[in-house]
């Protein structure tokens, strides 16, 4: 990190040109103004890149134009020779208990490493996750909210329509009303003229038997004993005839 | 003696229908069958009454006279329409609704103007991973960590964890 900031004070000295890609990660604007920004813009997502896993890509970068692709290697194995060999750095037992424990830590590094960022990545998003689920489902809850409202003002705009059903009744009632009073009033007129057209029926009828029944008994009453014997002597002669005519036949 | 007509307002039963929420449905069936009742009635009914045979009658009644008065009686006759007495309590019935509907509606949109007010809070604050635990108090007050009343970490009781 140190060698970091070394590198962009070099390059912001050196007025630096092709390393403008290089530089992306490090420059995020973070406190260049004298602004305060709200809401602080986000972190970058990863570290700036890194090369065998301790050096600065910048380093190389740096030194491309001159060097070329292996100038930093050379760098690098130059200043352990020099520092080996001018003893600077003194070989003892700790360099060995530094190297073992280096080995240890990269191994360890280098399989949990993942494992352990991607749990502790989880966790973060976990409660994010579930922020967000809270947000979601209350503006789901109150749009759905604002909805119901209106539907129920639409609902009530329909009111008139119930007067006008209950109006429509009463209306329809009266109309009823009026009609069977009409009809009630025909039919009894038809009626009494009926019954005048029945009585002078009976009447007629009633005549008609009586006047028949008295003139049968009238004819009956004037039948004298003379004429009966008369017609019954005539009976006798026309069977007689009969008898005759048909014992002539048979 | 013809009958009157008076002009029946066209009800749409299908929308008015579709209008009537669903706990006041029962209701609704109610209204819907006395109607229908009401209005089979009446179309059972012809809107005149057969017209008598005059003639028939003056030569089939012997009486002399009778028909001549029974007619003249029969059109001088006027038979009153029936009172109503139903349809003013029914406009007053309709002002009271008019003016609760109103009251109402008004509450209404006030409730929409809240909910509306939340969501647009919703919609315009900043995304989560952005927010640092200020943002976040800003937000939602009720996330706020009380340091006065609990001053030790983690700042809450322990059931609340």
């Amino acid at each position: 990190m140190l060698s970091r900031i070394i590198i962009v004070s070099a390059s912001a000295l050196k007025g630096s040109g092709p390393l403008g890609a290089g530089l992306v990660q490090a420059s995020r604007s973070l406190h260049t103004t004298s602004q305060s920004l709200a809401p602080v813009p986000p972190l970058p997502e990863k570290g700036g890149k890194v090369r065998h896993g301790i050096f600065p890509e910048e380093i190389f970068q740096l030194l491309y134009p001159k060097t070329g692709v292996t100038g930093p290697y050379m760098l690098g194995t130059g200043l352990l020779l020099y520092m080996l060999s001018k003893e600077i750095y003194i070989i003892n037992h700790e360099t060995f208990a530094a190297l073992s424990m280096g080995a240890i830590i990269f191994y360890g590094a280098k399989k949990f490493g993942p494992g352990v960022a991607a749990f502790a990545d989880k966790l973060n998003e976990d409660k994010v996750a579930k922020a967000q689920e809270v947000k979601d489902v209350a503006m789901a809850s109150l749009a759905q909210a604002v909805e119901d409202e209106k539907k129920e003002q639409w609902r009530a705009e329909g009111r008139s329509m119930i007067f006008d059903a209950k109006r429509n009744n009463v209306a329809m009632l009266l109309e009823t009303n009026y009609r069977e009073r009409l009809h009630m009033v025909t039919n009894e007129v038809k009626r009494r003229l009926d019954y005048q057209i029945a009585l002078q029926d009976l009447h007629r009828r009633m005549e008609q038997e009586h006047m028949v029944k008295w003139v049968e008994k009238s004819v009956v009453g004037s039948i004298t004993p003379q004429q009966e014997k008369e017609s019954i002597a005539k009976c006798i002669t026309d069977l007689k005839a009969l008898a005759k005519t048909s014992q002539a036949t048979a | 003696m013809s009958g009157r007509r008076v002009a029946l307002k066209a009800l749409d039963w299908v929308a008015f229908a579709e209008r009537v929420p669903p706990n006041q449905r029962a209701m609704f069936n109610a209204l819907k069958t006395r109607s229908d009742a009401i209005a089979a009635k009446l179309t059972s009914l012809p809107e005149t009454p057969a017209a008598i045979d005059w003639s028939y009658y003056r030569g089939a009644v012997a009486k002399a006279g009778m028909v001549d008065d029974f007619e003249k009686k029969f059109q001088a006759l006027q038979i009153p329409e029936p009172v109503d007495t139903q349809t003013s309590a029914i406009s007053a019935q309709e002002a009271e609704s008019n003016k609760s509907a109103a009251a109402y509606i008004e509450g209404s949109k006030a409730r929409i103007a809240g909910y509306e007010a939340q969501l647009s809070k919703f919609q315009n604050m900043i995304p989560f991973d952005q927010m640092t635990i200020e943002d976040l108090n800003d937000t939602f007050p009720e996330t706020k960590l009380d340091k006065v009343k609990n001053p030790y970490w983690p700042n809450k009781p322990i059931a609340d964890l």
